[in-house]
């Protein structure tokens, strides 16, 4: 697996208490939100949280997260390009 | 079922007035007070907010409150509007023995646990800050400076904590529990619940749009209001002229996250017909509605659907406040009661501030303030809180 | 229609072992100042999506609601309040604490939306999808009795059947050295800082009942007249005779400060009755009077009183256990009477 959506994942698995979920077990191209991991929009915030904490990546606009957070890869791909850290 | 209650007295500081009058004023004249900030202490100062403009110094000196003693802004907001409303209802009256102080509040003395929160754990400095810092604290500041009431009682309902007051205290009188009832709410703006707001990005770094199709968030606003309730025996008896009555009321929970209000605004919907229902009015009979309207996407949204929902193709005039106040939180709800009835007593309708794109969802538009109205008879007003705790209230002139 | 008001069912999380009974004839002594409740294995009660965002107060809320809604019957409550003295707290440290030390930047949003205190009343309506009446009391030492008035007065009122009722604090070792420095806590050996997670529910059928709750009246401040005056007032209108009463349940820990003033009041206002404890079990916290009341509901259920909750060694238990009062003061200044009766009375 590749090395960041690997950590990308345990970061996510941790930060948003998704005990039972394993890093495999999540989807590279799967939805986070909705169908996919179930996730709502105050794990979105988190989300937004995470890539300034970890990446540098300032976003001030929810929808703009919603964007991005269609899938690891999508969101992967985002950081590879703006990442800051 | 709230037939017999009148309300004696109102007070109300905000960031438009430091009483009725003040406030009557700015809302006649379409005077925002919402600003850059100036009192708290943040490097948030991205946000405009609405503040009181007084330092706790002035409201020590206002209330003759030595400068040392223990208090927090919220509960000196709280002192300066619980006595315009206790003077106005001539409290207290040896005939009304059993007086009642139920208020709202939430971040109670967050805003001195915020400056010492370090001392609280490290040393004994502050330790008179500890016993501050929770809710009840806060009111019982306010109970033991008068020295008159017998029972005192803390909501905490979030944004819908002061609408609650008024809702239990309309209860303790109904069951005969007490003879006047002083209900409603104060909240101070503190770090803890700008940053709060911040991470859930729902503050608008511009003047808020309530029910405007570009809105971008809520301002945060700071502020206390209190009625006071008796049964209309209690006001006669007394000689009390009685401003409005509480003609009726609904709690309800939307039931749905704990911080977005549902697409169709089923908790609104509820506490809205609820209301209605206990006055026995119509939809038709309601003739100002005073928003929640936050200015969130969300709520804006979801309170209008709901609107709809009640009533229909005849909406009434709707206006949000908070473009004038910010949303004053857990005071949200006792500095709108008073608005509205501000409204209700003068027959004019609070513009609806800074309002210029339709929402396309929406079959309607707030209100200019221009409308032609002649006497309000009946007047709504809506308090939602986190967590869907939603709260309707109306007040009807005395016929 | 049927008036009398009942404790149909109640459940506890708290130092004791929890959703249990166990304290009645096994009840774990403490010697420590302060004691943590003793979680359930929540994975076993509460679905991986509901729990894994809810800190320890939250989860407590809502698997001891969902236990006394099932215990009741009742899948969607009338009326749903809550009491908590400090709400959230652990949030509210989490929050808090990231605020002063790291400054206004990169904080957490899940923190700060639960760390309200309406939290728990709303969260237990999202989970059983009610719409009804939803409130919070957070008024220190009084608010889980804030709670109980307000649910009483619901039903008397005739504007509920059901009503859910909880008191729920927490108790981190932060705000325990917190309520160490507040002289709150800590004044003495014998009693110690605890958790509250209690869930009851109140409803008019007399069937499967634990007891009556025959009346609960608050004070503020009131004088030792006014509130003799007040406990007269409560026994009148439940047609109760002071005589009728076995036993009064008191809140006394150990807390030189706190003991005093039932020292002082209980003589006056209830002269030779045996007087009852609960706090060496439950150790103190804001809402600890909702244990207590669930203590005594549960004593006039299984009609029998252990020993260990007599605060003096009794000559006699009392066989047939007709009513018993419970009576809860804060700093001398928050007083509390509730009236509760077996379900025969």
């Amino acid at each position: 697996m590749d090395e960041l959506i690997l950590n990308l994942k345990r970061e996510i698995i941790e930060v948003l208490n998704l005990e039972e979920v394993k890093p495999e077990e999540i989807a590279d191209d799967a939805p986070l939100f909705g169908e996919g991991l179930g996730l709502d929009s105050i794990d979105a915030l988190e989300l937004i949280v995470l890539m300034e904490k970890n990446y540098g990546i300032k976003l001030t606009d929810p929808a703009q997260g919603r964007e991005l957070f269609k899938s690891i890869r999508v969101l992967a791909d985002y950081i590879r390009e703006n990442r800051k850290k | 079922m709230q037939g017999g209650i009148f309300v004696t007295g109102a007070g109300i500081l905000s960031a438009i007035g430091k009483n009725k009058q003040e406030t009557l004023g700015a809302l006649r004249e379409r005077r925002t007070g919402i600003g850059p900030l100036r009192y708290l202490n943040t490097s948030h100062t991205e946000f405009p907010v609405g503040e009181v403009q007084w330092s706790n110094e002035e409201m020590c000196r206002i209330l003759q409150i030595p400068d040392t003693a223990v208090t927090t802004r919220t509960s000196l907001m709280g002192l300066i509007a619980a006595r315009e409303a206790l003077d106005q209802a001539a409290l207290p009256d040896k005939r009304a023995p059993r007086v009642a102080l139920i208020s709202g509040t939430t971040v109670g003395g967050m805003d001195k646990s915020e400056q010492y929160y370090l001392d609280f754990l490290e040393n004994d400095t502050r330790n008179a800050y500890i016993a501050a810092h929770d809710c009840g604290a806060c009111t019982e500041m306010i109970a033991d400076y008068f020295g008159i009431f017998s029972t005192v009682e803390t909501l905490s309902t979030a944004c819908s904590s002061a609408a609650n007051a008024i809702l239990l205290g309309a209860m303790l009188l109904r069951e005969g529990r007490v003879d006047a009832a002083v209900v409603g709410g104060c909240e101070c703006i503190t770090k803890f619940h700008l940053n709060g707001f911040n991470t859930l990005m729902i503050l608008d770094r511009e003047p808020c749009k309530p029910f405007d199709a570009c809105r971008a968030g809520l301002n945060l606003g700071e502020g206390a209001a209190y009625l006071v309730l008796e049964t209309a025996a209690s006001a006669r008896r007394r000689g009390v002229t009685p401003l409005c009555r509480l003609s009726g009321a609904a709690n309800t929970s939307d039931a749905f996250h704990q911080t977005a209000s549902s697409p169709d605004g089923e908790g609104a919907y509820q506490s809205m017909a609820g209301a209605l229902a206990a006055a026995g009015l119509a939809p038709e009979e309601i003739d100002y509605i005073n928003a929640h309207g936050t200015g969130t996407v969300n709520n804006d949204l979801s309170e209008g659907i709901a609107i709809q929902r009640v009533f229909g193709p005849r909406i009434p005039p709707v206006s949000s406040t908070k473009a004038f106040t910010g949303h004053t939180t857990s005071a949200a709800g006792g500095v709108e009661a008073v608005i509205s009835i501000l409204a209700l007593r003068e027959n004019f309708i609070p513009a609806n501030l800074r309002f210029s794109n339709p929402i396309q969802e929406l079959a309607f538009t707030p209100a200019t303030g221009d409308e032609a109205v002649g006497t309000l008879r009946h007047v709504l007003s809506n308090s939602f809180g986190f967590g869907g705790n939603n709260t309707s209230l109306l007040f009807s002139k005395i016929e | 229609m049927q008036k009398d008001i009942y404790i149909r069912a109640a459940c506890q999380i708290s130092a004791q072992p929890p959703l249990s009974e166990e304290w009645l004839d096994a009840p774990v002594r403490y010697s420590e100042p302060y004691v943590r409740a003793m979680d359930p294995d929540y994975k076993r009660y509460l679905e991986p999506n509901v729990a894994r965002r809810l800190g320890k107060l939250l989860k407590r809320a809502v698997l001891t609601a969902r236990r006394v809604m099932e215990a009741s019957g009742v899948a969607c409550p009338d009326a749903i309040i809550t009491g908590t003295g400090l709400g959230c707290i652990e949030n509210t440290g989490v929050f808090l604490n990231a605020l002063v030390r790291e400054g206004e930047e990169l904080l957490k949003p899940t923190s700060f939306m639960q760390s309200t205190h309406n939290t728990i009343s709303s969260l237990i309506a999202i989970d059983a999808r009610c719409h009804g009446y939803n409130s919070t009391y957070a008024h220190k030492g009084i608010s889980f009795e804030c709670a109980l008035l307000d649910g009483y007065l619901q039903l008397k009122a005739g504007e509920a059947s059901t009503v859910l009722v909880g008191a729920h604090d927490e108790m981190t070792p932060e705000y325990f050295v917190l309520l160490k420095r507040a002289g709150y806590l800590g004044g003495a050996p014998g009693g110690f800082g605890g958790e509250t997670a209690v869930s009851m529910m109140l409803g008019r059928q007399r069937a499967g009942s634990l007891c009556r709750l025959r009346g609960v009246e608050i004070a503020y401040r009131p004088s030792a007249d006014e509130a003799g005056r007040i406990l007269n007032g409560l026994l009148q209108a439940s047609r109760c005779s002071l005589d009728a009463v076995d036993a009064v349940m008191i809140g006394t820990n150990g807390h030189p400060r706190n003991d005093a003033v039932y020292a002082e009041m209980c003589p006056v206002l209830f002269p030779g009755k045996p007087l009852l404890r609960y706090k060496h079990l439950f150790g103190e916290s804001y809402t600890a009077p909702g244990l207590g009341v669930y203590a005594a509901a549960t004593v006039l259920h299984r009609q029998r009183i252990p020993g260990h909750l007599f605060v003096h060694a009794p000559g006699e238990a009392p066989r047939n256990i007709h009513n018993i009062l419970f009576y809860n003061q804060f700093e001398g200044k928050n007083h509390s009477f509730i009236l509760l009766s077996s379900c025969g009375e």
